[in-house]
């Protein structure tokens, strides 16, 4: 064991060199030729090969060579220390290659002795694969040279925002969006009701028609003459017949509708009640006109101050708290449309999204200047922990130089550590 | 006139190269009785079977000497290829000169009356003679050696022979063996010519389309990790044609000189490979694409 332990794991390559006049024969030839005969052109293919192949030769040679005479120094150096460094330096790797390989190879040299093409192939081979591994102590060092990945900076990039300290700039930002907006009676506004559409449309057709008419007579005017004009202030005259036959059924009734809706639950409960109770012989003839109201007499007894009665009646009907003040405010009594009564919903719902965003956008402000508050604490936080850091500087100094801390480093260390403190507490406060 | 100083030019490389071999061999024989040596203190040591202190010292001066002298070798032969390069590069300069001109000088003769036969064997000797690339220790192989690509932004220069996915006549897409003529810097794309039928067709392709081939050998003894591996698919240009085809890596070379030996897809065998190829490096070049065609 301690005579292999002696032996370095030495190869005893075959250095023997490329035969060049068996295996390079025209460059064995070329040496033979004198200066005036040249090389020529075609000669050059075969030339290059021979010359790759002694090339290729020599440059394993030097690969080889290199990594023997490295195993001897090291291993010399490892004598020199007496084994020392050895243990330190990979010890199970080199045991484990001076106890096998070298072993093998001295039974190949006992069992062939001398060089012969026995020994020689396993050697190359050697070769080969200590080339390789000399190669992969090398790899190592060149793969840490990864390509650049700036995923990283990237997505610092993009948290950058969301952590960044407050600035004025974003606190102005949301004073100005505190302020109501401009527009923001535009969304409140109810346009007036125009006509209904189904009247609008007759309209229309009327004009047209009278247009359309109008055409016709100026083509018939040639042959009737005067007569036409007499046609068309008829057909006025009719219009206007017409409109003021169709306006009665629109507001048949003069009373408005609480004062309808009224009379109605009071003339229901009359009839509820028994009727001997109230054996009034007028009734009869009330109920007849009541039954055939608004519309057939509707023109016949023309009631004053329906208006102001109806106003009468809201306003005794909300003081008793029957009726909701706003419910009909405005709308006169119109609450049936539906087109209003959505406008409304949605300005409704707007108004409290609005409020909404208000209180949070205050909220926001507020936190927003509190942020501000502490930012610039902790700003000056970090400047009274530079000033501790260079008190502290200086006091070492002098402790290094042996001399105790004058009297004014002290206190300036003291003010800085209570500054400090003043203004942690502050921060947490 | 031109040619004729070329032809001088060439003249004195030629010399410079014949100095250069002579003093290849001076440097080979001066370390040649190095090398015997250490052969010889080699032997016994394994007779005695014991490595003393002196064999130790001796042979490690042995080894730093013939170190050295390897070296040397290694710097004059480098010395010497790259004067048969850059010989070659002259002759390709006045070939492709000669060509732009049209006229074809004897040496030369024009392709298109080429014969195949004359064409396959220039092809194959082209690649035989594709330089090795031989680095010094610890040295990596450069881009367009053996199965390392060329950079992204490489451009093949004028006269570089490519790979180039062409669409035939009946629509088919192919890859063929061509020859780079222009590359336009504006629209990247290549013009080149198919080297089966030079002068007749000129196809003008988007630098995708395009794969240098290969401008060293790699060394299978130095440097393995340049070379395809067993089972890779690869372009491989199929023998007697101008066309690259798919096919796998069958056995990668294991000297210099070897070629690659590959199975090329091929659907009239029952397991959809031919029996097994010889291709050399050169005209090995790396699978791009995934689909099939």
């Amino acid at each position: 064991m301690s005579e292999l332990k002696d032996c370095p794991p030495l190869k005893y390559y075959d250095f023997k060199p490329v035969d060049h006049v068996k295996v390079c024969p025209r460059y064995t030839a070329v040496l033979s030729r004198s200066e005036d005969d040249g090389i020529g052109i075609e000669e050059l293919d075969t030339l290059q090969l021979e010359l790759e192949t002694l090339l290729s030769s020599a440059s394993r040679r030097l690969r080889a060579l290199e990594e023997q005479r490295q195993i001897l120094t090291d291993w010399q150096d490892k004598k020199g220390d007496k084994r020392f460094l050895k243990l330190g330096k990979d010890p199970d790797l080199a045991a484990s290659s001076r106890h096998s390989k070298p072993k093998k190879q001295k039974l190949d040299g006992k069992g062939s002795h001398g060089p012969g093409p026995g020994p020689g192939r396993p050697k190359s081979k050697n070769i080969q694969t200590k080339v390789q591994d000399f190669e992969f102590e090398v790899d190592p060092q060149e793969i840490p040279r990864n390509p650049k990945n700036d995923a990283p900076n990237r997505f610092w990039a993009s948290v950058e925002p969301y952590c960044a300290d407050i600035t004025n700039e974003e606190i102005r930002v949301l004073d100005e969006l505190l302020k109501p907006p401009e527009d923001e009676a535009e969304y409140y506004k109810i346009p007036a009701l125009g006509k209904h559409y189904s009247q609008r449309w007759a309209q229309e057709d009327l004009l047209e028609e009278q247009r359309e008419g109008a055409r016709a007579n100026d083509k018939k005017k040639s042959i009737m003459g005067p007569l036409s004009e007499l046609d068309a202030k008829d057909v006025d005259a009719l219009l206007k017949k017409s409109e003021t036959q169709h306006e009665p059924p629109d507001d048949g009734c003069p009373f408005g509708p609480l004062t309808q809706r009224l009379l109605q639950a009071l003339v229901e409960e009359n009839i509820i009640s028994p009727m001997e109770d109230s054996p009034i012989p007028d009734i009869p003839g009330k109920d007849d006109g009541a039954g055939t109201s608004p519309r057939s007499q509707g023109k016949a007894f023309s009631v004053p101050h329906t208006r102001s009665l109806e106003a009468r009646i809201r306003e005794e009907l909300v003081s008793q708290g029957l009726l909701e003040s706003d419910e009909r405010q405005g709308v006169g009594g119109e609450s049936e449309d539906e087109v209003l009564a959505e406008l409304q919903k949605r300005q409704a719902e707007l108004k409290a999204l609005t409020a909404h965003n208000r209180s949070r956008k205050q909220e926001l402000l507020k936190l927003a200047r509190e942020e501000m508050r502490k930012q610039e604490l902790r700003q000056r936080v970090r400047v009274a922990d530079n000033e501790v850091m260079e008190a502290f500087r200086r006091i070492m100094a002098a402790r290094q130089k042996k001399r105790t801390p004058t009297k004014k480093e002290k206190d300036q260390a003291w003010k800085a550590l209570k500054e400090r403190e003043s203004i942690l507490k502050l921060l947490d406060g | 006139m031109a040619l004729v100083s070329a032809d001088t030019k060439i003249a004195e490389l030629l010399n410079e190269l014949h100095q250069l071999i002579k003093q290849t061999q001076e440097e080979r024989s001066r370390s040649e009785h190095n090398l015997l040596n250490i052969q010889k203190t080699h032997e016994r040591m394994q007779t005695e079977n014991k490595t003393s202190p002196y064999y130790r010292t001796k042979l490690r001066g042995l080894y730093t000497t013939a170190k050295a002298d390897a070296e040397a070798e290694c710097g004059i032969l480098h010395r010497a290829l790259d004067k048969i390069a850059e010989i070659k590069s002259l002759l390709e300069e006045r070939r492709i000169a000669a060509r732009m001109a049209g006229v074809y000088s004897d040496t030369d003769p024009p392709r298109k009356t080429m014969r195949r036969g004359v064409l396959m064997t220039l092809l194959q000797q082209s690649a035989m003679t594709l330089p090795l690339w031989i680095g010094k220790p610890g040295e990596s192989p450069p881009p367009l050696c053996g199965a390392i690509p060329a950079s992204s932004d490489y451009v093949a220069k004028q006269g570089d022979k490519v790979a180039a996915r062409v669409k035939a006549v009946d629509g088919d897409e192919q890859w063929i063996l061509a020859e780079v003529v222009s590359y336009n810097h504006s629209t990247n794309k290549y013009e080149v010519d198919d080297i089966d039928e030079e002068g007749k067709e000129r196809h003008t392709l988007s630098r995708r389309r395009i794969i240098p081939l290969p401008q060293w050998k790699a060394n299978p003894e130095s440097d393995p990790e340049a070379l395809f591996s067993k089972d890779q698919l690869v372009l491989a240009l199929y023998p007697q044609t101008t066309c690259f085809y798919r096919a796998l890596i069958h056995t990668p070379p294991h000297r210099p000189q070897d070629d690659y030996s590959v199975l090329f897809e091929d659907t009239s065998y029952a397991d959809g490979y031919s029996p097994p190829l010889n291709v050399a490096q050169r005209y090995v070049v790396a699978c791009k694409e995934n689909k099939k065609k």
